[in-house]
């Protein structure tokens, strides 16, 4: 039986009457004719785009929006009635994207007792649900935990199991993912896997990760309100052409696979490090070893503009207090003029504290007004000096002059669109500029304005005027980021400045910061979960871990070791997972593990090998 | 980070702990109820005597308690200076220019300070040994009975319970909307009223459109798990009385009456 049925299904937000809610890119998200149906027990993932329509797809399915024409069915209700909105809302659970904004109560059994309170189910019947629903996500410990202390993912599970509780056949995950971490991207993954497996739970995954799609039975992608690919998620993810065209981009290991077979090797589309390594050791010699790899190159200086030296920096938050917490334990980080600097580690390793600390939001405490030297007793030894030094001003002196640093060492934080405040883009990207340059003219501003704004690739005439608000997501970052850069730091750092965008957002994000570095800021750091993004664009890399640096190397010798997956529990970036498969089948590569660099090798290594040219005529493309 | 639990609550494992939260709401009114209706320092001593006590099985440290006074300092000092000077009386004690202080106003001043201030620490015992969470249960579960005249007790439960679990998200949201304008050069801490006014809009502006966004989801979240309020919803939570509430029931039935005997065979100071 069909668990979801779509049948020409039309839906646009004007009809609703949300015509006005500024929260909704009106010409977006709307539905054009869908027909669409998902199997009892089947796990589908939907992509798309940020806009193509795919929330609106969720939606729908449980009632919570209702089509301006065609027919909805789900279990074999329809889901257009309104008297059987409550059947069809057991039935169907969804779980949202915002881990904090789906809980109602403190208390994590408190929590998912409000679905079963809602639709009456007995009290002793509540508590044998919230039982099964804390097994399912395997939070059986949390039970009294206080939900705003769970971390990302656990926060999620919550939500899941809260959405369990009413014993749902069919659950939509809508972009649940998108806003944690690795690893809290794992947990979730793994008990929709055994959710759907176990349980026999339908699973509608929408999703921006091809990599979470692959674990589906069947893909579908959508684009402006319609489908238009859908099959098995191997094959959909291969269709380059027309996920391109639809603002999607291919997984990475096809894109490897791509370039290798441009370069004119006989490699299939190959979806995992494991049988890429496979197919390539077939093609070159045994015992290979492939080197050469240029190291990028970095400055050496240490008190110029644009570095930064630490030395021994901690920092406890709530000292003296039972609710001390060390975040920083002895940090030792040399960042240099020049270096696209990436720093990685788990939610809490410390590195937002160290962040922090580079722009004075948080103080060395001999740096506050209120600092007195201690006397030190005789005999007791000496205290560690701490050293940092950033962008040539000494942070451990309450002399320094911080408004002046902040000028040159920009900070734009995870979510920078959730700053705006102005009534036009204009007025918010002069605020930084207004608050340091108190001194300058009305046309000094205005011309900088215009160049930060045109720098982060928007139209400056057509944005000015406009509210900050009526922008789509990826736009709003772009002014946050312009009201950052609008100073001309030396120094940009970035929390996480990809995260929550879809394949293509992020990939012109990198771009944008590509470019800043190239003649804008002199050095970028980018905090980042993203493993792939700190090899493709680092030249040097800080893994955080427990408050603590525990390696810090060019990404090439970072991911070499297993360290950092054993002591950090960090992963590594796919063209590591390849270099490492490769290694052990006997072949070789000495490469700094961007795709680029990687790509390059193997076709060099082939091609002087001589070995394993073959014909491409036809190659087994979609094998 | 915000670790820290907000509100006062004390966690400990004690007996005033453990006690219910409606009785602690109904010990602390009727306990109000006798301070009001001490007349003299011997029936304002039996109130002391009774705090104390709770006190004391609390295990709350006195110094968290003396925390929550510190709050009220001002008013406490403020009203204790009006009594002294203003309050009648007919002995005197010292007078200078137009000021005159008597002997019933120096009781009086004492007397009423003493009120307040058992009145302070009374409530104060009971936000350090109630969870805000268990405090909204105690209250939707007393407020029951106006369900009779459609007040919307359940509904004031769940905006009290969701309010509760929102302080500590939207405290974090400050604190990083704050950061992120400081990074752009903003200034909290220097100039006058009206400049500190203006640069708290950055802030405050943003914080809305996301508490308004935060509404929005959670709205759906809500919809989404079948909420509609109805007549038909069941409560997984029942708040149970224990011996405990029995001790305290009688503890503060004793003060009332010894109260009550005071007032008939004890003269009155106001």
């Amino acid at each position: 039986m069909e668990a979801i049925k779509f049948e020409k299904v039309h839906f646009s937000y004007e009809a609703e009457g949300n015509g006005n809610d500024p929260f909704a890119d009106n010409a977006a998200f709307s539905l054009d004719g869908i027909d669409f149906s998902v199997e009892e027990g089947e796990f589908v993932a939907v992509l798309g785009h940020n806009g193509s329509g795919k929330s609106t797809l969720a939606r729908l399915t449980n009632g919570l929006l209702s089509p301006s024409a065609g027919k909805i069915t789900v279990m074999g209700l329809d889901a257009t009635d309104e008297k059987k909105l409550f059947e069809i809302r057991k039935q169907v659970g969804i779980v949202f994207q915002n881990p904090d904004n789906q809980t109602v109560a403190s208390i994590v059994e408190d929590d998912i007792a409000f679905g079963p309170e809602n639709i009456g189910v007995p009290r002793e019947e509540i508590g044998e649900r919230i039982d099964f629903a804390l097994g399912a996500v395997g939070m059986n410990d949390y039970r009294f935990s206080t939900t705003s202390r769970l971390s990302g993912g656990q926060k999620q599970r919550i939500a899941i199991a809260g959405v369990l509780a009413l014993k749902p056949r069919v659950m939509i995950l809508d972009e649940s993912t998108a806003m944690l971490d690795p690893r809290g991207r794992k947990e979730v993954m793994d008990v929709v896997l055994r959710l759907n497996r176990e349980e026999k739970i339908t699973v509608l995954l929408i999703t921006h990760f091809p990599e979470e799609a692959l674990l589906a039975d069947r893909a579908v992608v959508m684009h402006r309100g319609r489908i238009v690919l859908s099959g098995k998620p191997d094959e959909v993810l291969r269709q380059e052409e027309t996920l391109k065209s639809c603002s999607l981009t291919l997984p990475r290991p096809v894109k490897i696979c791509r370039e290798l077979r441009c370069g004119g090797l006989a490699i299939g589309d190959c979806l995992d490090a494991e049988t890429l390594a496979g197919e390539l050791a077939a093609l070159l010699p045994q015992n290979a070893s492939f080197s050469g790899a240029q190291e990028r190159a970095r400055s050496t200086g240490t008190a110029e503009s644009g570095s930064i030296v630490c030395e021994n920096l901690s920092y406890t938050y709530n000292p003296s207090s039972p609710f001390a917490t060390h975040a920083l334990n002895g940090v030792d980080v040399r960042i240099a003029a020049g270096d696209f600097f990436g720093i990685i580690g788990h939610t809490g390793s410390g590195k937002s504290t160290f962040v922090q600390h580079l722009n004075a939001l948080i103080k060395l405490p001999t740096a506050e007004k209120k600092y007195k030297p201690k006397k030190r007793k005789k005999n007791a030894p000496e205290a560690p000096q701490t050293t940092l030094n950033v962008n040539g001003f000494d942070l451990t002196q309450k002399t320094t002059d911080f408004k002046a640093l902040r000028r040159k060492v920009g900070m734009v934080f995870q979510y920078p669109e959730y700053q705006l405040f102005a009534e036009t883009v204009y007025e918010d990207v002069a605020f930084g500029l207004k608050n340091f340059c108190e001194d300058w003219s009305d046309e000094e501003v205005s011309a900088a304005v215009r160049e930060a704004i045109e720098r982060v690739g928007l139209d400056f005439e057509e944005v000015k005027n406009r509210s900050p608000f009526e922008l789509s997501g990826g736009q709003k970052r772009r002014v946050a980021i312009a009201g950052v850069i609008v100073t001309k730091p030396e120094i940009l750092v970035l929390d996480e400045p990809a995260a929550g965008l879809d394949p293509l957002g992020k990939e012109e994000i990198m771009e944008l910061l590509h470019k800043m570095h190239a003649d804008w800021c002199k050095t970028v750091i980018i905090v980042s979960h993203d493993m792939d993004e700190i090899s493709e664009n680092c030249n040097f890399a800080a893994a955080f871990s427990e408050g603590k640096i525990l390696a810090q190397d060019t990404p090439k010798r970072l991911f070499s070791t297993t360290e950092l997956t054993e002591k950090a529990g960090l992963d590594v970036p796919f063209t590591a997972k390849l270099v490492r498969a490769l290694a052990a089948r006997g072949v070789t590569v000495d490469c700094d593990l961007t795709t680029d660099d990687l790509v390059q090798k193997l076709l060099q290594a082939v091609k002087t090998e001589g070995a394993g040219m073959r014909s491409t005529q036809g190659g087994n493309g979609n094998a | 980070m915000r670790e820290v639990s907000f509100g006062q609550y004390y966690p400990s494992d004690s007996f005033v702990h453990k006690c219910d939260p409606r009785t602690k709401l109904l010990f602390l009114i009727a306990y109000i109820v006798a301070v009001f209706l001490a007349k003299n320092f011997y029936a304002l001593g039996a109130c002391a005597v009774v705090f104390v006590m709770v006190a004391a099985l609390s295990g709350v440290p006195f110094r968290s308690l003396l925390r929550s006074v510190k709050a009220v300092l001002f008013l406490l000092i403020f009203t204790a200076l009006l009594n002294l000077f203003f309050h009648s009386g007919e002995t005197v004690l010292f007078s200078w220019w137009i000021v005159k202080i008597t002997k019933e106003a120096v009781y009086f001043t004492v007397f009423f300070a003493a009120r307040l201030f058992l009145l302070v620490l009374g409530s104060a015992i009971l936000t350090l040994t109630t969870t805000p969470v268990a405090l909204t249960d105690g209250i939707e579960s007393l407020l029951k009975p106006l369900k009779w005249i459609r007040f919307p007790v359940h509904e004031l439960a769940l905006i009290m319970s969701i309010a509760l679990r929102f302080i500590p998200i939207l405290t974090d949201e400050t604190g990083r909307i704050m950061n992120a304008q400081k990074a752009r050069g903003a200034d909290f801490e220097t100039g006058g009223l009206i400049k500190r006014v203006k640069a708290i809009v950055p802030i405050l502006i943003p914080l809305l459109i996301s508490a308004f966004r935060r509404a929005d989801e959670l709205g759906d979240a809500m919809d989404a798990r079948c909420y509609s309020g109805s007549k038909v919803r069941t409560k997984y939570k029942k708040l149970k009385y224990t011996w405990r509430d029995l001790l305290a029931a009688l503890l503060i039935a004793a003060l009332i009456a010894g109260i009550v005997l005071l007032r008939v065979y004890t003269a009155a100071i106001i």
